[in-house]
C-alpha cells in the first residue's frame, strides 16, 4: 500500500485518532501482501503480533485455519456487546472472510473486484461499445479495435481474473468441500471444459493480436493501457483512483464479461484485495480499541471517503447509499461498477474460496498460464498440471494443521 | 603446524569464544533447526504440525518443477561460470600484455566488483525492459523480439548477462595477479622454444594459471548458486511466474512467500549438503596449495 | 609479454607492423571490455539527468539534461515510504552502519579466533578448526529461513544487532587471518618470548601492527560485502527507518510498479548513491584491495 493508497490509509488513521481521545492507531507498512503476511506470522510466533493485520485474499485460508491466532471480528464485537449483521454488508463481501457458518472472521477492508476499464477514445475510434460478453468481444470488439490500431485487451492477474472470478462469474464451483470452506481434504475443480475453453480462446486471441500479455507482474500489463496502446484493461476496481491521476484520456469501466455459451445468468464475483484481522493475545482493553477502530472504519462516512479516494468498494450498504445520494456515481459512473458487480445475484459458488497454500497455487497457475501463452504447453496439459500440483499443495497444507 | 606458540590454557578459549558462539547461535542452531523442521509440516503460526518423515524430500524429488529449477540452476551456473571466467581470462591476458594504460584498464575492469547484485539487476531491468530497453532494441535490430518476463529463455539470457557482468571483475583480478606472478624467466624460455603466441599461452601460461582457475571455479560456482539471488529477484520483479528460478530463490519463495516451512527447510538441507561437498573439494585444493607454497 | 617477444624477435627480422597490429588488437579488446563494464552505469547516470516523464517515455537515454541535481536532491532528502520515515540520507547512514559494523565486527572476532588457532597449543584445535571452517562456503542465503526464525525468536528483528551479527557467522575472515599469521616469521614470536612478552602484549604490540595492511585490505572487502547485502536486510528490517540503500532497491522497484507516476529519476539516483561509496573505496584503495582479495582467498 504505497503511494496514494498509503496516504489515504494514513489519513484514515489520523482522523480516527482525532475523532476520540482513548486510543491511538499507528499504521505500519511491511511491504507487499506476501511480506506483510510473513512478517506478521513471525511477529505472532515471537509474541509481538500487532493488534490488527492486513491480509490479502490468498492468505485468508492460512489465517482462518490457524484458529488460535485470530480473534474473529464477530467475537470481537460480541465481547463489546455488539452484533454483526451480515445483511449490513454488500452481498459480495459478506462471506469471503467468514467461516463455513457465515461467522465473520476478518473485517473486509480494501475490497475490490475485477472489472473492465476501457479507453473511450479507442472505443470511439473503432466505433464499438464495451463488450458485455466474451462472444461479443471475440467477434465484434476485438477485431474492430485491432483495425483501429489498438491492442484490444490486456489483464493484470490471470489467476485472479481469468480463473477465480471466471468461476464465480459463471456460477461454477471452484473447489470441492463448498469451495474449501468445509474441510481441508479439498480438491480444486478448475480442470473443466468451460475454463479450458476460455483459455483456448485467450490463447487464440493472443495469437491473433486481440489480447496483449506482458508478463506476470501487475503493472507490466497495466502500463500499456495507461500509455494508450491497449484499449481495454481488466484490473481491480481499486485501480480507479490511481488511473484518474495517471491517464490523460477519458476512460470508464464496465463489468467483467462472461461467456453466453456457459451461462445466460452471470453471477457476482469474489472480492479481492484484503481484510483486517484482529490478532489474538492482546488485553481486553486493546481489543476494545480494535473494535472501536473497526466500528469507525465501517461507518458510512469513512467508507465513502475511502471509496471516493481509492476506488475500493464501500463494504456496507449504508456507505453505498451515501455514495449514491451524494451523486458520486453521476460524476464517476465507473466507480460504481465494482459495487454493482458484487451486488449481483450470488450462490454458494460465489461466496469465496478457502484453499491452503493458495499463494503457491496462484504461482503454479501463473506459470502454466504463461506457458500456454508462450506456446510451451497446451491448455489441456496445463490444466492437468495445475490440478495435480494444486491438490498436492492442499494435501500438504492439510498436514500442517494435523 | 609449525608454531611453538603459547601454552596459556584459558586465553585461547576466551579468544575463540566470540567466534564460536556466533557460529553456534547463527550457524549451527539454524542448520539444526532446518534439518529438524524438514521432517515436519507445520502451521506457520505454530499451532499444528505433523511429522512426515522424508515426505518433504520425496515430494521435492518427485516434483517436475523442482527438477526443472535444479536443471536451470545447473545450466545457469555453468554458463555464468564459463562465460565470466573466459571473458575475464581474455581481458587479464591482454591487460598483462599492455604497458601503456595498464593501471587504467585494471581500474576500469575491476570496479564493478563493488556493485551490489540487486543494483546490477535493477540496471538490468532498465536495459532489458520490453519496448524501450537499449539492449532489447539492439536485439530487435537482429529480429530477436526480446521479452523480459514473458519468454523464459529471454529472461534467462538477461539473468546470465547481468550475472556475468557482475562477476568478471573478481575473476579478472585473480587471473591478472596470477599472470603477474609467473616468473619472467619462464616466459622468456617459452619465447625461445615456441614462436606462436597462442600455443605458448596454452602450453606454458595456462597450466601455470590452472591452480588459480580451479580455485576460481569454486568461487564462481558458489557465486552463481547463491550470490545471484539479488539479480534474480530484481529481474523477475518478485513474481516467479514462468520465469527461470534458481534453487536458492526457490528456498526463499516457498519459505517466505508461501510459508511452507517444511518444504523450504528440506530445500535448505539439500543445498547445505551440496555446499558441504564443494567445501570439502575446496579444502583439498587449498591444503595442497598451501603445502606447495 | 609483447615487449619481451618484441625485443627478442627483432634481431632476426623486424616485423614491426605485425606487432603493432597485435598491440592495437590488445587495446581494442581492453577498451571493449572496459566499455562493457562501464556503459551500463554511465548510461544510468546520464538518464538520471532527465525528468520522470522523459524517462517513462524513453527508458535509458543517451545524452544529458538538467534534472541531475534535482533528482539527486530528491533522492537524498525527500521523505518516502509509507511512514514517511526514510530519506536517501538515512538509508546511506544505515548502509554505512551495516558496512562498517560488519567489517569491524568481523575483523575483531576473526583476528582473535585466528590468533588462538595459530599461536596456541589447543587441545581441541582440530575440532575448533573444523567447527569454524565448515561455515566457509555456506552463505546465509542457504539457511535463510531457519536463521530468520532464530533471530526473530531472539527478538532481534528490526535491530542493528539482528542485521549485522548473523552475517558475521562465517569463517572467511578467520581463515584469512589464519593464513596471514602462519606466514609471519617464526623469529617474531621467539624474539617476543626472549623479551618476556606475554600473549596479549605480543598480539597488540607486534601482530596487530604487522597486520595493518592486511586489516585494511580485509576491511575493504568486508565493507563492500556488508554494504551490498540484500536478502538478509530485506527480511530482517521491515521498519523503514532501518532500510539500507541496497534494501531500498526493492522499494525503488516498487516505486516503478507503484500506483502513481513512477519516480524514475529518484530511483536511478538512489541506485547510483548505493554504488558510490563501495566503488570509491575499491577504486581508491585498489592496491590494498587487490592484495587482500588475492591473499585472503588463497
Amino acid at each position: 500500500m504505497g503511494g496514494q493508497l498509503g496516504e489515504t490509509v494514513n489519513q484514515i488513521a489520523q482522523d480516527f485518532n482525532a475523532s476520540q481521545d482513548d486510543y491511538t492507531l499507528i499504521p505500519v507498512y511491511k511491504g507487499s501482501y506476501e511480506e506483510t503476511l510473513t512478517s506478521g506470522i513471525a511477529a505472532f510466533r515471537a509474541g509481538e503480533q500487532p493488534n490488527i493485520m492486513q491480509v490479502y485474499d490468498a492468505g485468508a485460508a492460512m489465517m482462518i485455519a490457524s484458529g488460535g491466532a485470530v480473534l474473529p471480528v464477530a467475537d470481537l464485537f460480541a465481547q463489546n456487546g455488539e452484533e454483526i449483521n451480515v445483511e449490513d454488508y454488500i452481498p459480495g463481501v459478506r462471506y469471503f472472510y467468514a467461516d463455513s457458518n457465515a461467522k465473520m472472521i476478518g473485517m473486509p477492508f480494501n475490497s475490490s473486484t475485477p472489472i473492465m476499464y476501457f479507453n473511450k477514445d479507442a472505443l470511439d475510434a473503432a466505433e464499438v461499445e464495451a463488450p458485455k460478453t466474451w462472444e461479443e468481444f471475440q467477434n465484434v470488439t476485438a477485431p474492430a479495435l485491432k483495425d483501429a490500431g489498438y491492442v484490444p485487451l490486456s489483464q493484470s492477474a490471470l489467476p485472479w481474473i481469468f480463473t477465480e472470478n471466471f468461476m464465480s462469474r459463471h456460477n461454477l464451483p471452484f473447489a470441492t468441500n463448498n469451495n474449501g470452506y468445509d474441510g481441508f481434504d479439498t480438491k480444486i475443480l478448475i480442470n473443466n471444459d468451460a475454463l479450458k475453453g476460455h483459455f483456448k480462446a485467450v490463447a487464440q486471441w493472443y495469437e491473433d493480436g486481440h489480447f496483449g500479455w506482458y508478463g506476470t507482474g501487475w503493472s507490466d500489463n497495466a502500463r500499456p493501457f495507461e500509455e494508450g496502446k491497449v484499449a481495454m484493461w481488466l484490473g481491480s476496481s481499486g485501480s480507479f483512483g490511481g488511473l484518474l491521476q495517471k491517464v490523460d484520456f477519458p476512460f470508464s469501466a464496465t463489468m467483467l464479461p462472461y461467456w453466453e455459451g456457459v451461462t445466460k445468468e452471470p453471477t457476482q464475483t469474489f472480492i479481492g484485495g484484503a481484510a483486517l484481522f484482529a490478532m489474538s493475545g492482546h488485553s481486553a482493553e486493546e481489543d476494545q480499541a480494535t473494535a472501536a477502530f473497526f466500528r469507525y472504519l465501517t461507518s458510512p462516512e469513512v467508507q465513502y471517503f475511502w471509496h471516493k479516494a481509492t476506488g475500493y468498494v464501500p463494504i456496507t450498504e449504508a456507505a453505498y447509499e451515501l455514495a449514491q445520494k451524494d451523486g458520486h456515481y453521476e460524476r464517476f459512473p465507473a466507480a460504481e461498477v465494482g459495487v454493482q458487480q458484487l451486488s449481483l445475484p450470488g450462490s454458494d459458488n460465489t461466496k469465496g474460496y478457502r484453499l491452503g497454500f493458495y499463494v503457491q497455487i496462484r504461482d503454479v497457475m501463473n506459470r502454466e498460464f504463461s506457458r500456454i501463452l508462450t506456446g510451451e504447453t497446451d491448455v489441456d496439459s496445463a490444466f492437468e498440471a495445475i490440478e495435480t500440483e494444486a491438490n498436492q499443495l492442499m494435501a500438504r497444507f492439510a498436514k500442517t494443521q494435523g | 603446524m609449525k608454531r611453538a606458540g603459547f601454552s596459556n590454557p584459558w586465553l585461547p578459549v576466551a579468544l575463540l569464544l566470540p567466534q564460536l558462539s556466533i557460529i553456534a547461535i547463527f550457524f549451527y542452531w539454524p542448520a539444526g533447526w532446518a534439518i529438524h523442521s524438514s521432517f515436519f509440516l507445520q502451521d506457520p503460526f505454530g499451532f499444528g504440525s505433523s511429522f512426515v518423515g522424508l515426505d518433504n524430500y520425496t515430494d521435492l524429488f518427485g516434483a517436475v518443477e523442482y527438477r526443472k529449477v535444479a536443471g536451470f540452476t545447473v545450466i545457469f551456473t555453468l554458463l555464468v561460470t564459463f562465460l565470466s571466467l573466459a571473458i575475464a581470462l581474455l581481458l587479464a591476458v591482454k591487460a598483462d600484455k599492455v604497458i601503456r594504460g595498464a593501471r587504467s584498464y585494471r581500474t576500469l575492469l575491476m570496479w564493478v566488483y563493488a556493485i551490489a547484485p540487486p543494483v546490477a539487476g535493477f540496471l538490468g531491468i532498465m536495459f532489458f525492459q520490453q519496448g524501450n530497453g537499449p539492449i532489447t532494441q539492439f536485439f530487435g535490430f537482429f529480429g530477436w523480439e526480446f521479452m523480459l518476463g514473458v519468454n523464459y529463455t529471454d529472461t534467462a539470457t538477461a539473468m546470465v548477462i547481468v550475472s556475468v557482468w557482475k562477476q568478471i571483475p573478481v575473476n579478472f583480478i585473480f587471473f591478472l595477479s596470477g599472470l603477474q606472478s609467473i616468473p619472467k624467466s619462464v616466459q622468456e624460455a617459452a619465447v625461445i622454444d615456441n614462436n606462436s603466441g597462442t600455443s605458448r599461452f596454452w602450453d606454458i601460461t595456462f597450466p601455470l594459471l590452472a591452480p588459480t582457475a580451479f580455485f576460481l571455479l569454486i568461487i564462481n560456482i558458489t557465486y552463481a548458486l547463491f550470490d545471484t539471488f539479488g539479480v534474480v529477484d530484481t529481474l523477475v520483479k518478485g513474481e516467479p511466474g514462468n520465469n527461470p528460478l534458481t534453487l536458492v530463490y526457490k528456498v526463499y519463495v516457498d519459505g517466505f512467500r508461501g510459508n511452507d516451512l517444511g518444504g523450504s527447510s528440506a530445500q535448505s538441507v539439500i543445498l547445505m549438503v551440496l555446499v558441504l561437498i564443494l567445501t570439502v573439494f575446496q579444502f583439498r585444493l587449498i591444503e595442497r596449495r598451501i603445502h606447495y607454497t | 609479454m609483447a615487449e619481451i617477444s618484441q625485443t627478442i624477435a627483432t634481431p632476426a627480422a623486424p616485423p614491426r607492423r605485425r606487432f603493432r597490429w597485435g598491440r592495437v588488437f590488445d587495446h581494442a579488446v581492453l577498451i571493449l571490455g572496459s566499455a562493457f563494464m562501464l556503459m551500463p552505469v554511465l548510461l544510468a547516470l546520464t538518464t538520471m539527468s532527465f525528468s520522470d516523464v522523459q524517462i517513462e517515455r524513453q527508458g535509458i537515454i543517451f545524452g544529458l539534461s538538467d534534472q541531475m541535481g534535482a533528482n539527486f536532491t530528491k533522492a537524498m532528502t525527500e521523505k518516502s515510504g509509507f511512514t514517511e520515515a526514510i530519506t536517501g540520507t538515512r538509508m546511506l547512514m544505515n548502509s554505512f552502519i551495516l558496512g562498517i559494523g560488519f567489517a569491524l565486527g568481523k575483523i575483531v572476532i576473526s583476528m582473535m579466533a585466528a590468533y588462538a588457532i595459530v599461536y596456541f597449543r589447543l587441545r581441541f584445535a582440530t575440532f575448533a578448526f573444523w567447527i569454524i571452517f565448515t561455515t566457509l562456503l555456506l552463505p546465509l542465503e542457504v539457511r535463510i529461513l531457519p536463521s530468520y526464525e532464530v533471530v526473530q525468536g531472539m527478538g532481534l528483528t528490526n535491530t542493528y544487532t539482528g542485521l549485522i551479527v548473523p552475517l558475521i557467522a562465517s569463517a572467511t575472515g578467520t581463515f584469512f587471518f589464519r593464513q596471514f599469521f602462519r606466514s609471519v616469521p617464526e623469529e617474531m614470536i621467539e624474539a617476543a618470548r626472549i623479551d618476556g612478552a606475554g600473549p596479549v602484549k605480543f598480539f597488540i604490540d607486534i601482530l596487530v601492527p604487522l597486520s595493518r595492511t592486511m586489516i585494511a585490505a580485509i576491511f575493504i572487502i568486508m565493507f563492500v560485502f556488508g554494504w551490498n547485502q540484500y536478502l538478509w536486510p530485506t527480511l530482517i528490517t521491515t521498519e523503514e527507518g532501518l532500510f539500507t540503500l541496497v534494501r531500498g532497491i526493492k522499494q525503488i522497484i516498487q516505486v516503478f510498479e507503484g500506483a502513481t507516476i513512477p519516480e524514475y529519476g529518484k530511483g536511478l539516483a538512489l541506485a547510483v548513491i548505493a554504488m558510490i561509496p563501495p566503488v570509491a573505496i575499491v577504486v581508491f584503495f585498489q592496491n590494498w584491495f587487490v592484495k587482500g582479495l588475492v591473499e585472503s582467498e588463497k
